[in-house]
């Protein structure tokens, strides 16, 4: 089990970016997080890969902390990429083989893109990069996939086929997956939990509890058109792990 | 043409300036790309601006015949300031280069200062803006020898380490590369390459050594190590030319050298134009 507890984070001379952020997450679950930009969802990843310091709290996997524990491996943007330099995909798998435990064309083959070895990453799809990304992450054979927006710039079917992909991971390793994502639908339809995250207003449960409203709150706009799946479903505050009320859906503005 | 060939050997001075460039080149050669990916080309003229702060401190602190004197108070005062911009722009959230730009300037203004008001009698500024063979010394080419012998390995030895840093930072430092510290290493080595150079190319010039090698090789080559070779390649030979022609010519070297790897790069980019329409 994966278990974050009261993550706190301000970057220097800033206002709190998070504060008392909690969440779990079962083994070879996945938990999609959402919410408006500058929320702190990216800077949570980061947290948990250990790119920035944890100033407060603590984040377990299986009961040992899981930041450098080469456990997880996180999965960037690939629109932050710098491919100025022509590299084939061979060869950035290869400058990344320093933890390495499973093989480059293994790793090709699993998100299909073996036929893609010798091609320049710069002259890939951005759907082929990620699949790349993800070869490289699956190279390390991680316990635990942090992954940072992966179907941002794909088509529909791009973004079907890599959740697929992440899917299959999950089932087939086991792989505990934490994902940040736009796409409410996409997320609601492939997690088992949602993190909404706004700062320090967050709420996170099995995504059959997540309203309307809830995610009203967390971006501070009315969702008119989303689609959820909450026919049937009722908000159920027992289930509610957040540490403070929702007191801040009346406070907003 | 010909005959101005053998003045390089008729003449000590005109010797060392060509094994000077070579060197000089050289290394730029290698590092040229690594500026270009790294988005450093704003950084590296910053430096090489901020070099007349130090090059006015250095003529006041040593004056102009002592080279090594000159060229370690030089760099020691340029690497000072060229840290500090190196701990300024380090994974900054602002962006960094209207930060790079008021060093630029600043520093510039400051050393233009201190000259006028300190060494106007003690050596020619403009000969290290533009460049000026005549003033290489031996003293100069050893200097470039260590220098290479340091900065040679420091790129090759960690070479998987600077790809990786660059194409992805964050990997890097959660796969365990000091990125930060390559970040200031890489800084050093620039500061000192630049400093190295001010008699070949100058402080203006000396741009054209350190971007249009990487310039061209990234235009034409389909991998990473082919990228290197042909930077190192292009570097050395468009360099040497440039010297060739600018004692031919009779024209500054730092000019000639610039014009001479800005017209080849020019036409490399004319023939692939043509190549693809």
């Amino acid at each position: 089990m994966l278990k974050a507890s009261n993550i706190d984070f301000s970057y220097p001379d800033n206002d709190p970016v998070l504060e008392s952020i909690s969440f779990t997450i079962e083994k070879a679950g996945m938990l999609g997080i959402i919410g408006p930009n500058g929320g702190g969802k990216s800077t949570l990843l980061k947290i948990i890969v250990g790119l920035l310091p944890l100033e407060k709290g603590s984040i377990l996997f299986n009961g040992n902390d899981l930041r450098g524990s080469n456990k997880a491996v996180y999965v960037p943007q690939t629109i932050k990429l710098n491919d100025t330099l022509p590299i084939k995909v061979s060869d950035f798998l290869n400058l990344s083989k320093k933890h390495a435990q499973r093989g480059i064309d293994e790793c090709l083959s699993k998100v299909g893109m073996i036929d893609k070895k010798e091609s320049l990453i710069r002259e890939l799809s951005g759907g082929q990069k990620q699949r790349v990304m993800l070869a490289r992450a699956l190279m390390q054979k991680p316990e635990v996939l942090v992954l940072d927006e992966p179907t941002t710039g794909l088509d529909g079917q791009g973004r079907d086929q890599l959740m697929q992909l992440l899917k299959d991971l999950q089932h087939d390793e086991k792989t505990t997956i934490v994902v940040v994502d736009h796409n409410l639908n996409q997320v609601l339809k492939h997690a088992d939990k949602v993190l909404c995250l706004n700062k320090k207003h967050h709420w996170h449960e099995r995504k059959e509890l997540l309203t309307q409203n809830i995610i009203n709150d967390i971006y501070h706009c009315e969702f008119e058109h989303i689609r959820l799946h909450e026919a049937g479903t009722q908000f159920d505050d027992q289930h509610h792990e957040c540490q403070h009320d929702h007191a801040h859906s009346h406070d907003k503005d | 043409m010909i005959a101005s060939l053998y003045d390089f050997i008729e003449f000590p001075f005109l010797y060392r300036a060509l094994i000077a460039t070579a060197i000089l080149s050289l290394t730029c050669g290698l590092i040229s790309p690594l500026i270009i990916a790294k988005r450093y080309a704003f950084l590296g003229s910053a430096v090489s601006h901020s070099t007349l702060l130090g090059l006015s401190l250095g003529l006041y602190l040593s004056g102009s015949n002592a080279p090594l004197s000159l060229y370690l108070w030089t760099l020691i005062i340029t690497l000072v300031l060229s840290l500090l911009l190196a701990k300024s722009t380090w994974r900054q959230s602002l962006p960094s280069d209207t930060l790079i730009g008021l060093f630029f300037t600043g520093t510039m203004g400051l050393g233009t200062l201190i000259h006028s008001l300190t060494n106007r009698n003690s050596g020619d500024l403009m000969s290290f803006l533009f460049g000026n063979v005549l003033l290489l010394t031996n003293t100069d080419i050893y200097i470039s020898i260590i220098l290479a012998l340091i900065i040679i390995p420091l790129i090759i030895i960690p070479f998987n380490d600077w790809i990786l840093s660059i194409y992805d930072e964050e990997f890097a430092i959660l796969s365990g590369v000091p990125a930060k510290a390559m970040h200031f290493i890489f800084v050093f080595v620039m500061t000192a390459l630049i400093v190295s150079a001010l008699k070949v190319s100058g402080t203006i010039l000396v741009n054209a050594l350190l971007l249009a090698p990487g310039f061209f090789a990234l235009s034409f080559a389909k991998n990473i190590k082919s990228t290197f070779y042909i930077s190192v390649l292009f570097s050395i030979l468009t360099a040497i030319i440039g010297l060739v022609l600018a004692n031919y010519l009779e024209t500054p070297s730092g000019a000639t050298i610039a014009v001479s790897q800005l017209s080849f790069l020019f036409i490399g980019k004319f023939i692939v134009f043509i190549k693809r329409s």
